[in-house]
């Protein structure tokens, strides 16, 4: 017979025994996040236990990272070093949209990880408007307020071998090895930080009255008791969709894309220049990205069913890498744009794909995961009670974030101008276009994006982001006519000066990527 | 530009090498461990990068300027110490060459005065037996000296070392990529660490290392001497944490 504690008790419960379930890159972040932060230094009570399926493949194809992966690293304990020899990672210095807009060969336009010149001190956009429309200055608005641009021409790297760890004189995140990823955080999570790695499969779950989940119990009789329960199964969603029932909200109205096409591309050889920046190249039913490892190239085509045939698709993948795709797999992935309206439900909390999916046009994946364990290891709940309203905090939050992310990503298909097939026209259709994208889309002919156009203190993505996109795909705006540009003029102008110095110094000074990547292989970067 | 050829009997029979060091504009040299009780009755001994590995060399700081050495005073060397890795131009170890040794022909050190490098016969004289022994010893001392550098380095002691100049106008400059050893990180060693270096003789070096950066007001001091313009004060803080 079961003794049931009084309500007071129950309530006053501690959080002590946190139970991961998922061995991937999200389940690995998870573990090692809440390991770091809450079990080191000997007078904790936490423990973490993963769980790692005997069975179930990981995906692995989130490959690109934000700048953001560099503190969650370092809070991690991992060194850059370690980080960059274990995961064959390089450095991803932004985004190159290729033929987004009009789709002719010489369309393109740069997302930089670097925010505009001055970007705390005076917003550029409408400065840069001004002096392309009335003083016919060439150039585009990501080259006119940063630098970055140029680097990504000329293959070089955001830094050189005498920068510290995770510092640079570039902004950038990584294009990694998601396979290698995992094993590197694993190592490290259990032989460094102490979290206990149990491989086997649940098959069971035993909740309490209240709905919390008490216990897993796995092949082979073992039972897993736990306190607060990660969901980082992936697709599966073993506790959030299996046990709780939270379904998922498509998207697929919004973001047309759900199938995936990938491919590891070898170089073809040992000297090959390693491109520096995320390749996202528009096709008639998806677009394709294109990232450098040190190893090889990850390419995939990322395409709408409705528009396409899988041969077609294949076709047109194979035709995009060329000759040196001829003896190379394609794997297929299906994919489903959405994500829960309830992350945490009573002790259970989805991160990763449990959580939702959505195409990497922005590589939001691995992002979503460290923000979500930004708050969860960062407070994580000390009690039971306590928890509920981390929970509706954390349920809040994320459904902004996921928001905000989906409406971002339309925001690169709904500024096309292309109508050469119907991916593309259906694209722009009023009604899928978000409610609020469209009001702030009104916003932006007159006023340029700025931190007040959203309401959270820490966006995913902020106003320059916005500001790349709309000018890169050169959304008609009437900024020049606004008042305030005449008495900013001269402090503009000594801003736009200051990016091209930034541009000659970080052009004289910075090595090519590649040779950076070899360097940093044999003698590792410093940690000051 | 330096410029770097295989010794060649046939094409540098004619070379001599004038006696004086080529260390004018010299701002720093790389010293090897043995050195680091001589080298610090003169200089500050600091880490600095190397540029082309990152890694962290041991050096001895001849100015607060590049490029110029405040020891290098009226044709003479003014100090009680001299590095060696400072003399061994324009000579370099190449294993692969029939002498062992690579010359920077374009070294101004080479010419018509001085000593011979080759005998009429062709055979090489005592100029260079001296330079190979030299780099020999230089470079297995500079490698001991890396060999503790990078055991700081791994031990996480290494810091950056700020150093910030005051004119007279008041406009501050400031002296980027020197490093030193951090005494809280210092402090921090476990007992078992402490005696292993000590037995090594790093406890001692990073002693020397620190008691040396006082040469950094020398340092000032030797520039106020030189009849450019004078630092007016002189800030050195190594970066705890």
């Amino acid at each position: 017979m079961v003794r049931i504690p009084d309500k007071a008790s129950l309530d006053d419960r501690p959080v002590r025994a946190i139970v991961i379930v998922g061995g991937g890159s999200a389940g690995w972040i998870a573990a090692a996040r809440i390991a770091a932060r809450n079990a080191q230094g000997g007078g904790s009570d936490i423990t973490v236990t993963l769980i790692e399926s005997a069975t179930q493949p990981t995906i692995g194809v989130g490959e690109g990272t934000w700048p953001t992966m560099r503190n969650t690293l370092a809070k991690i304990g991992l060194t850059e070093t370690q980080f960059i020899r274990g995961s064959d990672a390089a450095f991803k210095q932004g985004a190159r949209f290729v033929g987004w807009t009009h789709g002719t060969p010489d369309d393109a336009y740069y997302h930089p990880l670097n925010p505009p010149v001055g970007a705390t001190e005076m917003n550029l956009s409408p400065h840069w408007v001004a002096l392309s429309e009335t003083r016919g200055v060439a150039g585009s608005f990501a080259d006119c307020v940063d630098f970055q641009g140029a680097l990504c021409d000329r293959g070089l790297a955001p830094k050189l071998i005498t920068h510290p760890e995770y510092t640079g004189m570039a902004n950038y995140a990584y294009h990694l090895d998601a396979g290698k990823f995992a094993s590197l955080l694993k190592d490290h999570a259990v032989n460094r930080l102490g979290v206990r790695h149990i491989v086997g499969d649940v098959i069971d779950v035993e909740q309490a009255e209240d709905g919390d989940i008490r216990c897993l119990k796995l092949h082979g009789e073992q039972e897993v008791q736990g306190d607060l329960f990660i969901d980082a199964s992936g697709f599966k969603a073993i506790l959030i969709g299996g046990v709780y029932k939270v379904p998922l909200c498509e998207r697929r109205n919004i973001l047309f894309a759900d199938r995936a096409l990938a491919m590891q591309v070898p170089y073809p050889s040992a000297d090959t220049p390693i491109v520096c920046h995320t390749v996202a190249t528009a096709q008639d039913a998806g677009w394709i990205w294109d990232i450098g490892l040190w190893t090889r190239r990850g390419v995939g085509y990322v395409y709408s069913s409705a528009h396409t045939t899988d041969d077609e698709a294949e076709r047109t993948l194979r035709r995009y890498v060329g000759p040196a795709a001829n003896d190379l797999q394609a794997r297929r992935l299906d994919l489903n744009a959405g994500h829960r309206r309830i992350f945490w439900k009573n002790n259970c909390v989805a991160v990763g794909l449990s959580a939702g999916f959505l195409e990497p046009l922005e590589a939001s994946a691995l992002m979503l995961i460290e923000i979500s364990m930004d708050a969860i290891a960062d407070r994580l709940p000390r009690t039971r009670r306590a928890m509920d309203i981390l929970a509706k905090q954390f349920n809040e939050t994320f459904n902004h974030h996921w928001d905000r992310v989906i409406e971002f990503l339309k925001l690169h298909y709904v500024l096309t101008q292309r109508t050469d097939t119907a991916f593309w026209r259906d694209n722009v259709e009023r009604a899928s276009v978000p409610d609020s994208l469209q009001e702030r889309l009104e916003l932006w002919r007159m006023h340029p994006p700025a931190a007040q156009d959203f309401t959270f203190a820490r966006e995913v993505f902020s106003w320059p982001s916005y500001q790349y996109i709309l000018h890169g795909m050169r959304y008609p705006t009437r900024y020049a006519e606004l008042p305030t540009i005449a008495a900013e003029r001269p402090a503009a102008e000594r801003l736009l000066g200051r990016a091209g110095a930034l541009r000659s110094d970080a052009l004289r000074r910075l090595p090519d990527h590649r040779g950076l990547l070899g360097k940093i292989r044999e003698h590792g970067l410093q940690l000051v | 530009m330096t410029k770097i050829a295989a010794l060649d009997r046939a094409r540098h029979a004619a070379l001599r090498l004038r006696p004086t060091p080529d260390v004018e504009r010299m701002r720093y040299a790389l010293i090897g461990l043995s050195e680091l009780t001589m080298a610090c009755a003169d200089f500050p001994i600091c880490l600095a990068k190397d540029a082309h590995t990152g890694r962290f060399n041991l050096i001895a700081l001849f100015s607060l300027e590049e490029p110029r050495n405040l020891f290098w005073l009226a044709q003479r060397w003014q100090a009680t110490y001299l590095p060696q890795a400072a003399v061994t131009a324009p000579f370099l170890l190449d294993a692969n060459t029939e002498l062992g040794l690579a010359i920077d022909e374009n070294s101004p050190r080479l010419g018509h005065e001085g000593s011979p490098l080759f005998e009429a016969d062709g055979r090489p004289t005592a100029v260079l037996s001296e330079a190979r022994a030299r780099l020999q010893r230089v470079t297995s001392d500079v490698a001991d000296a890396q060999v503790m550098v990078d055991r700081f380095a791994e031990l996480r002691l290494i810091r950056p070392l700020t150093v910030i100049l005051t004119r007279k106008n008041g406009t501050e400059h400031q002296i980027e990529g020197l490093y030193s050893l951090g005494s809280n990180a210092l402090a921090a060693l476990g007992d078992d660490v402490i005696v292993t270096l000590y037995r090594l003789g790093y406890i001692a070096a990073a002693s020397i290392m620190r008691a040396s950066l006082s040469q950094i007001e020398r340092l000032r001091q030797l520039h106020n001497l030189s009849g450019t313009e004078p630092f007016t004060d002189l800030r050195v803080q190594v970066l705890e944490n």
